[in-house]
């Protein structure tokens, strides 16, 4: 009867192949005990020489000046700026599914929030890095924060878009990170009490993991405080998924540039954002749930859910599209149709089309079940939103930019290889710190995923 | 007015069904008088009356495909109300027909010598021209009563024994019907509201008409509900816990309305270019400044600063009265939008915007009423009925 009654409601069960709480902690905890394999030391040492190139590639940027990129008049904004906006956007997932399907009781969201939250504070991270280093002299960035200060009357322009992106991107960053330890606590408390202090090595390990763990022992209370606390940093992060973006957005929006300058690019920027975000959880979830056996987990339902996700906001990213292209027309502007047909059939109308056959055209393939339930298949077209997002940054960008109202001063961007040294590199800091992650860490919240699990013994839906 | 609990059925709907018909019929009858008196005055409260309920049943329709498309079980309880919230889409589309009369008085770029005269129009009227705006109209009522029929009919078909294909047609058809619905609501914001100015022009227009509908017909059925359970209908299957889930809602569409809402205004504050900002400078001469000030503070601050208790969620009476507050602020915001474009130099509020506002009205609760009453008022067949009823809150 109850199976039948399961299958009736279609309630697919979130975890796989008739788990004990006790497989569950085991199952997950394994990369963490076990040392490294090779295929992870591979990985790790080549994102660590990329991640290197970054670096050096910035060193050299840094020391030269900004003469050694691309950017040019009247292309003042580049790729650290296309960069920037991308990773801040691939961020995006990671809240939305930690704090906003929490708030929306979606359950699937348990054994996926760990590693997207993980993914939100890598990509913030390595998104921070371009402001400083676009803006030339990296040693005075200081001057963005507003302090009483010995220079008199010198502070940051309050009516700037890139002082509001301080504030945003620095609480953005405050609160995924108190949002990500703190269900963290009794995941380490977990592995803490796994570890029998054999040797010095497992002494340490144990001391740091119970440093990690914040003397965390599962009382009830404990838990009664935890999950108030839980609903109301999902609370807090809520309005941060919406807020972040935006104020990216306002970076273009305030100005007067055709391209830039549209209301709905407060919106259309979060929806992005949390396209591209998705893409990358996917990119990343496929192989670590190979690579870790975590299919019984992150079944092919998680997959199938955040497959629909991508479909969604590739669909409404391209009626963002659609809707500014209509309105440069019914505008009347001369100015505002020209940006818009220059993107399409300008000189870099190959950047457009690579936008709008990833972003848009490809996430309809999973309209069909078939295609959106298999690994491979998503894996490869998660790809496909990742490049599509990048070049919608580009867009915007450069072939707002690159013909403004004077025709005399018309240019081009051409990218030189400092441009491409640093936007490789990036990803060699992204995979750095999230191969560090699945390393020391539990890739999915061990506690939570007990919480959706049928409790043993019990019948109807568990918790 | 009976109601048996058994099958969960009203046998007899009583006389409210008619008053809300006659009273329907003095609101035109009065409008209509309203026509001889002041025929521009007429038109623009009968706009702003007709798109403050049809957004109401486009909030309607919307909310119906959220839930098949999300496979909520909480709302399940509240969803045949919803359904019936979409009935009276086909006679809004008959009610939409009198506008078509009024083009003139309402729309600048209907005058042909206007637009002969003015250049940006002249580049507009492809798009712009009574024919085409006929037209559209005709193709987004076509969508939304087909929608709505459709997925009204999947879902009383289940009523006589849950079958899959039944759970399975309503999904299949709400996620189509989501694109059709949200392209057709953008350009229905466009061609009713926005075109009243037809220099000024938003990307985020579309949105902003879609936010304030889907606030309000969440604000429409925590009235509905609190109301029938005074008259003792749903008692026990509409708990608490429903309200406090529709309070939520509410709540975080006021701050989703805010956002869009901010973000036009924001934008167009700061880029300051003439031809975007004279639609806010429309709306701060002489007392329309007023109007602006409640718009923001009572469409966004007051909701949002009660709405933030826990215990306003949670009590029926308290939530009823924010959310008879809550329609009343989106006919403010209609009127907002609307009557700038006549009245240039500030308010006139006359009895004719009631009185259509009224007869619209009168229609639309009466079209609801007689659909609601005539099947079953919750899905009495859905398998997750059970877990909606016992829903609970963490």
């Amino acid at each position: 009867m109850a199976a039948a009654e399961a299958k009736e409601l279609q309630q697919l069960p979130l975890v796989l192949g008739d788990k004990k709480y006790d497989n569950v902690t085991r199952d997950i905890i394994a990369p963490v005990e076990t040392f490294p394999k090779k295929l992870w030391w591979i990985a790790f040492s080549v994102a660590l020489t990329v991640f290197g190139v970054h670096m050096t590639a910035i060193a050299v940027v840094v020391g030269t000046g900004l003469g050694l990129l691309g950017i040019n008049n009247p292309v003042g904004w580049g790729t650290f700026i296309i960069n920037f906006v991308f990773w801040i956007g691939i961020g995006h997932a990671g809240t939305l599914i930690s704090a906003v399907l929490y708030v929306f009781r979606q359950q699937w969201r348990t054994a996926i929030n760990r590693s997207a939250e993980a993914m939100t504070i890598f990509a913030v991270a390595c998104a921070g890095i371009f402001p400083n280093i676009h803006v030339g002299r990296l040693w005075f960035i200081f001057w963005a924060m507003p302090y009483p200060n010995e220079r008199g009357v010198l502070w940051p322009n309050f009516r700037s878009p890139l002082v509001w992106d301080v504030f945003a991107i620095s609480t953005y960053l405050t609160i995924s990170l108190v949002f990500w330890y703190a269900g963290l606590v009794p995941d380490f408390a977990s592995i803490r009490d796994r570890i029998k202090e054999s040797d010095a090595v497992q002494k340490i390990r144990k001391s740091v993991y119970s440093v990690l763990s914040l003397g965390w022992v599962g009382s009830t209370r404990a838990w009664a405080h935890y999950e108030a606390m839980a609903m109301i940093l999902a609370g807090l992060s809520f309005p941060l998924v919406l807020s972040v973006h935006s104020i990216v957005s306002f970076d273009f929006a305030t100005s007067v540039i055709p391209g830039w300058h549209t209301t709905i690019f407060p919106p259309y920027f979060v929806i992005g954002a949390i396209f591209s975000g998705f893409g990358m959880v996917l990119t990343l979830l496929i192989i670590m749930r190979e690579v870790f056996h975590f299919q019984d987990y992150i079944t092919i339902k998680h997959l199938e859910n955040m497959a629909k996700v991508t479909m969604l906001t590739g669909s409404l990213v391209g009626l963002a599209y659609s809707t500014e292209f209509f309105m440069a027309w019914y505008s009347g502007s001369p100015f505002e149709g020209f940006a818009f047909i220059n993107r399409m059939f300008g000189p870099y109308w190959w950047a457009y089309w690579i936008m709008v056959s990833c972003n848009v055209i490809t996430p309809q393939l999973f309209w069909f079940k078939s295609i959106r339930t298999n690994p491979t298949l998503l894996w490869i077209i998660s790809i496909f939103v990742n490049i599509g997002m990048w070049f919608e940054r580009y867009v915007i960008v450069v072939t707002s930019l690159h013909r403004d109202y004077l025709p005399s001063s018309w240019d081009m961007y051409i990218m030189t290889n400092w441009d491409f040294a640093i936007l490789i590199g990036s990803f060699g800091m992204f995979f750095t710190l999230f191969l560090l992650f699945v390393r020391v860490f539990p890739a999915i919240a061990i506690a939570e995923i007990k919480m959706v699990m049928k409790s043993p013994g019990a019948k109807g839906f568990g918790h | 007015m009976k109601f048996d609990p058994a099958t969960y059925k009203i046998t007899d709907g009583g006389k409210f069904g008619r008053i809300m018909l006659v009273t329907g019929l003095i609101g035109l009858a009065l409008a209509a008088v309203g026509f001889a008196v002041d025929r521009e005055h007429f038109f623009f409260a009968y706009l702003t009356a007709f798109t403050f309920w049809v957004t109401i049943a486009l909030g309607a329709l919307f909310f119906v495909m959220l839930q098949h498309l999300t496979s909520s079980t909480w709302s399940v309880v509240i969803r045949r109300i919803v359904e019936s919230l979409t009935a009276p889409l086909p006679w809004l589309f008959l009610l939409f027909i009198p506008l078509l009369f009024g083009l003139h008085q309402l729309y600048e770029w209907s005058h042909a010598d206007v637009v002969a005269a003015d250049a940006v129009l002249k580049a507009k009227s492809g798009f712009l021209n009574p024919t085409f705006f006929t037209i559209r109209a005709v193709v987004y009522f076509a969508v939304w009563c087909g929608l709505a029929h459709f997925l009204y009919h999947a879902s009383v078909a289940q009523d006589s024994g849950h079958r899959e294909e039944h759970r399975k047609r309503m999904r299949t058809l709400s996620a189509p019907g989501m694109i059709i619905f949200v392209i057709t609501t953008t350009f229905a914001g466009w061609d009713w509201l926005m075109s009243l100015d037809p220099h000024w022009y938003s990307t985020i227009f579309g949105v902003y008409f879609f936010s304030g509908g889907l606030w309000a017909i969440l604000a429409t059925i925590v009235i509905v509900v609190a109301l029938l359970q005074r008259r003792g209908v749903l008692t026990k299957e509409i708990t608490v816990e429903h309200y406090h889930d529709l309070g939520k809602l509410l709540f975080g569409f006021t701050i989703f309305w805010t956002y869009i809402g901010f973000s036009q205004y924001f934008l167009q504050w700061y880029a300051n270019i003439p031809e975007e900002t004279k639609w806010y400078l429309n709306r701060w001469v002489g007392s329309w400044k007023a109007v602006s000030m409640v718009i923001l503070w009572g469409h966004f601050v007051l909701p949002f600063g009660i709405l933030i208790f826990r215990g306003v969620k949670r009590s029926p009476r308290l939530l009823m009265i924010m959310a008879v507050y809550c329609v009343v602020m989106h006919w403010v915001d209609h009127y907002w939008m609307a009557f700038p474009t006549l009245n240039k130099d500030g308010v006139h509020f006359s009895w004719i915007e009631i009185a259509a506002t009224v007869g619209i009205g009168g229609i639309f609760v009466w079209a609801f009423w007689t659909k609601f009453i005539s099947r079953a008022v919750i899905p009495v067949a859905d398998p997750h009925l059970n877990e909606s009823i016992n829903f609970r809150n963490m």
